[in-house]
Protein backbone atom coordinates (compact mmCIF):
# COMPACT_ATOMS: atom_id res chain seq x y z
CA UNK A 1 0.00 0.00 0.00
CA UNK A 2 1.37 3.04 -0.54
CA UNK A 3 1.18 6.99 1.16
CA UNK A 4 0.07 9.68 -0.85
CA UNK A 5 0.36 13.54 -0.80
CA UNK A 6 -0.73 14.19 -5.14
CA UNK A 7 -4.01 12.68 -5.04
CA UNK A 8 -4.33 12.90 -8.10
CA UNK A 9 -1.58 11.17 -9.61
CA UNK A 10 -2.54 8.61 -6.95
CA UNK A 11 -5.94 8.69 -8.61
CA UNK A 12 -4.70 7.85 -12.21
CA UNK A 13 -2.04 4.86 -10.82
CA UNK A 14 -4.70 3.86 -9.09
CA UNK A 15 -2.20 1.46 -6.47
CA UNK A 16 -4.05 -1.07 -4.12
CA UNK A 17 -4.60 1.18 -1.69
CA UNK A 18 -3.40 4.38 -0.43
CA UNK A 19 -3.76 7.11 2.55
CA UNK A 20 -3.81 10.40 1.31
CA UNK A 21 -2.70 13.32 3.31
CA UNK A 22 -2.45 16.84 2.36
CA UNK A 23 0.66 17.98 3.62
CA UNK A 24 3.46 19.75 1.87
CA UNK A 25 5.73 17.92 -0.60
CA UNK A 26 8.46 16.18 1.44
CA UNK A 27 6.78 15.69 4.66
CA UNK A 28 4.63 12.08 3.82
CA UNK A 29 4.75 11.07 7.05
CA UNK A 30 5.10 14.90 8.80
CA UNK A 31 7.06 16.92 10.85
CA UNK A 32 10.48 16.71 11.47
CA UNK A 33 10.67 15.06 14.90
CA UNK A 34 7.20 14.58 15.39
CA UNK A 35 6.71 11.25 16.62
CA UNK A 36 3.33 11.12 17.22
CA UNK A 37 2.68 12.12 14.16
CA UNK A 38 4.37 9.96 12.00
CA UNK A 39 3.42 6.57 14.30
CA UNK A 40 -0.01 7.97 13.64
CA UNK A 41 -0.05 7.69 9.83
CA UNK A 42 1.80 4.44 10.20
CA UNK A 43 -1.01 3.44 12.20
CA UNK A 44 -3.25 4.43 9.31
CA UNK A 45 -1.97 2.99 6.71
CA UNK A 46 -1.88 -0.20 8.93
CA UNK A 47 -5.31 0.25 9.40
CA UNK A 48 -6.38 0.62 5.58
CA UNK A 49 -4.40 -2.71 4.66
CA UNK A 50 -6.38 -4.83 6.74
CA UNK A 51 -10.05 -2.90 6.54
CA UNK A 52 -9.80 -2.16 2.76
CA UNK A 53 -11.73 -4.53 0.65
CA UNK A 54 -12.21 -2.38 -2.50
CA UNK A 55 -8.89 -1.89 -4.48
CA UNK A 56 -8.34 1.18 -5.34
CA UNK A 57 -9.31 2.88 -2.14
CA UNK A 58 -7.93 5.90 -1.05
CA UNK A 59 -8.71 7.23 2.42
CA UNK A 60 -7.94 10.82 3.13
CA UNK A 61 -7.87 11.85 7.10
CA UNK A 62 -9.02 14.89 8.09
CA UNK A 63 -5.71 15.75 9.75
CA UNK A 64 -5.28 19.24 8.27
CA UNK A 65 -1.55 20.46 8.21
CA UNK A 66 -0.09 21.80 11.28
CA UNK A 67 -3.67 22.60 12.68
CA UNK A 68 -4.16 18.76 14.26
CA UNK A 69 -3.00 17.63 17.76
CA UNK A 70 -1.37 13.82 17.68
CA UNK A 71 -1.33 12.64 20.93
CA UNK A 72 0.89 9.25 21.75
CA UNK A 73 -1.02 6.24 19.99
CA UNK A 74 1.00 3.74 22.16
CA UNK A 75 -0.19 4.47 25.28
CA UNK A 76 -3.71 3.32 26.14
CA UNK A 77 -6.14 5.24 26.41
CA UNK A 78 -4.86 8.25 24.17
CA UNK A 79 -7.60 9.91 21.73
CA UNK A 80 -7.33 9.89 17.74
CA UNK A 81 -6.03 13.11 16.23
CA UNK A 82 -7.87 15.84 16.21
CA UNK A 83 -7.80 19.54 14.82
CA UNK B 1 -3.68 -13.15 -5.87
CA UNK B 2 -7.18 -11.10 -7.25
CA UNK B 3 -6.64 -8.67 -10.18
CA UNK B 4 -9.10 -6.44 -10.47
CA UNK B 5 -9.82 -4.47 -14.28
CA UNK B 6 -6.66 -2.54 -13.46
CA UNK B 7 -5.49 -2.63 -9.73
CA UNK B 8 -3.53 -5.45 -8.62
CA UNK B 9 -4.82 -6.66 -5.78
CA UNK B 10 -3.68 -8.76 -2.57
CA UNK B 11 -5.89 -9.73 0.06
CA UNK B 12 -4.50 -8.47 3.99
CA UNK B 13 -4.47 -12.82 5.26
CA UNK B 14 -2.60 -12.02 7.68
CA UNK B 15 -3.33 -10.19 11.72
CA UNK B 16 -1.23 -6.68 11.33
CA UNK B 17 0.19 -7.81 14.68
CA UNK B 18 1.96 -10.93 13.15
CA UNK B 19 2.32 -9.29 9.76
CA UNK B 20 6.00 -8.39 8.32
CA UNK B 21 6.40 -5.40 6.02
CA UNK B 22 8.67 -4.10 4.18
CA UNK B 23 9.59 -0.36 3.51
CA UNK B 24 10.03 1.28 -0.03
CA UNK B 25 10.81 4.84 0.12
CA UNK B 26 11.41 7.41 -3.53
CA UNK B 27 12.78 10.07 -0.87
CA UNK B 28 15.90 9.33 -2.45
CA UNK B 29 17.33 7.31 0.70
CA UNK B 30 20.61 5.31 0.05
CA UNK B 31 23.71 3.71 2.52
CA UNK B 32 26.29 7.01 2.70
CA UNK B 33 28.95 4.17 2.00
CA UNK B 34 26.86 3.37 -1.46
CA UNK B 35 26.73 5.16 -4.85
CA UNK B 36 24.73 7.87 -4.44
CA UNK B 37 21.47 8.62 -7.22
CA UNK B 38 22.84 10.20 -10.08
CA UNK B 39 21.42 14.03 -10.04
CA UNK B 40 23.84 14.64 -13.32
CA UNK B 41 20.58 13.06 -15.12
CA UNK B 42 18.25 15.61 -15.86
CA UNK B 43 15.56 12.57 -16.39
CA UNK B 44 16.84 11.09 -13.29
CA UNK B 45 17.77 7.47 -11.78
CA UNK B 46 15.57 4.86 -12.51
CA UNK B 47 18.19 2.38 -10.03
CA UNK B 48 17.69 1.27 -6.66
CA UNK B 49 19.00 0.40 -3.51
CA UNK B 50 18.95 -2.55 -0.76
CA UNK B 51 18.95 -0.89 2.69
CA UNK B 52 19.36 -3.01 5.27
CA UNK B 53 16.95 -3.14 8.73
CA UNK B 54 19.89 -2.26 10.79
CA UNK B 55 21.21 0.73 9.33
CA UNK B 56 21.39 3.50 11.57
CA UNK B 57 19.76 6.95 10.45
CA UNK B 58 23.57 8.24 10.78
CA UNK B 59 24.45 5.33 7.71
CA UNK B 60 22.08 6.77 5.22
CA UNK B 61 21.96 9.53 3.19
CA UNK B 62 19.74 11.34 1.35
CA UNK B 63 20.35 12.26 -2.79
CA UNK B 64 17.21 13.77 -4.40
CA UNK B 65 16.82 17.68 -5.90
CA UNK B 66 13.60 17.25 -6.96
CA UNK B 67 11.87 17.97 -3.46
CA UNK B 68 12.20 19.90 -0.44
CA UNK B 69 14.85 17.72 1.18
CA UNK B 70 15.26 20.07 4.43
CA UNK B 71 12.55 17.99 7.27
CA UNK B 72 13.71 15.15 5.83
CA UNK B 73 17.20 15.71 6.49
CA UNK B 74 16.69 16.97 10.11
CA UNK B 75 14.78 13.01 10.36
CA UNK B 76 14.76 11.04 7.81
CA UNK B 77 11.88 9.44 9.71
CA UNK B 78 9.91 11.94 7.66
CA UNK B 79 10.54 9.87 4.74
CA UNK B 80 12.03 6.46 5.86
CA UNK B 81 9.81 5.97 8.55
CA UNK B 82 12.17 2.77 10.18
CA UNK B 83 12.35 3.82 13.34
CA UNK B 84 9.03 4.50 13.95
CA UNK B 85 8.12 0.96 12.40
CA UNK B 86 10.55 -0.42 14.88
CA UNK B 87 8.34 1.19 17.53
CA UNK B 88 5.48 -0.61 16.46
CA UNK B 89 7.11 -3.78 16.60
CA UNK B 90 8.15 -3.45 20.09
CA UNK B 91 4.87 -2.34 21.11
CA UNK B 92 3.33 -5.67 19.38
CA UNK B 93 1.26 -3.31 16.63
CA UNK B 94 2.77 -4.90 13.72
CA UNK B 95 4.56 -8.54 13.76
CA UNK B 96 7.59 -7.38 12.00
CA UNK B 97 10.04 -6.04 9.17
CA UNK B 98 11.89 -7.25 6.21
CA UNK B 99 15.14 -7.37 6.60
CA UNK B 100 15.78 -5.14 3.87
CA UNK B 101 14.29 -2.50 2.82
CA UNK B 102 14.57 -0.29 -0.81
CA UNK B 103 15.66 3.33 -1.62
CA UNK B 104 14.65 4.86 -4.78
CA UNK B 105 14.50 8.67 -6.21
CA UNK B 106 11.59 9.19 -7.18
CA UNK B 107 12.25 11.69 -9.80
CA UNK B 108 12.27 9.41 -13.30
CA UNK B 109 11.06 10.25 -16.62
CA UNK B 110 11.18 8.93 -20.45
CA UNK B 111 13.34 7.49 -21.73
CA UNK B 112 14.33 6.07 -18.42
CA UNK B 113 10.84 5.30 -17.08
CA UNK B 114 11.25 1.52 -18.86
CA UNK B 115 14.35 1.00 -15.89
CA UNK B 116 12.14 1.58 -13.71
CA UNK B 117 8.95 0.03 -14.54
CA UNK B 118 10.81 -3.10 -16.28
CA UNK B 119 13.71 -3.50 -14.31
CA UNK B 120 13.50 -2.37 -10.91
CA UNK B 121 10.11 -2.17 -9.99
CA UNK B 122 10.10 -6.52 -10.48
CA UNK B 123 13.97 -6.66 -8.70
CA UNK B 124 12.12 -4.89 -5.82
CA UNK B 125 8.89 -6.81 -6.21
CA UNK B 126 11.11 -9.83 -6.05
CA UNK B 127 13.25 -9.17 -3.12
CA UNK B 128 9.77 -8.55 -0.92
CA UNK B 129 8.40 -11.60 -1.96
CA UNK B 130 11.51 -13.60 -1.14
CA UNK B 131 11.58 -11.71 2.10
CA UNK B 132 8.25 -12.71 2.22
CA UNK B 133 6.78 -9.57 3.47
CA UNK B 134 3.04 -9.89 3.81
CA UNK B 135 2.98 -5.95 3.53
CA UNK B 136 4.91 -3.25 1.08
CA UNK B 137 4.45 0.39 2.24
CA UNK B 138 5.46 2.77 -0.58
CA UNK B 139 6.60 6.38 1.01
CA UNK B 140 6.89 8.89 -1.23
CA UNK B 141 8.50 12.29 -0.78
Amino acid sequence: MTLSIQREITEAVRPPRALYLRWPFGRPLGEAGHRNQQLHVLLAALELFASVREPGTIVAPEWPWRRTRFSDPLIEGSGPPHA
Amino acid sequence: MKVSADVPWAEATVPIERATLGLVTTGGVHLRSEAAFDMSDPRGDPSHRVLPADASPADLAITHDSYDKRAALRDINVVYPLERLRELVAAGRLGGLTERHVGLMGHVEDPLLPGLTGTTAPEVARLMRDQRADIVLLVPA
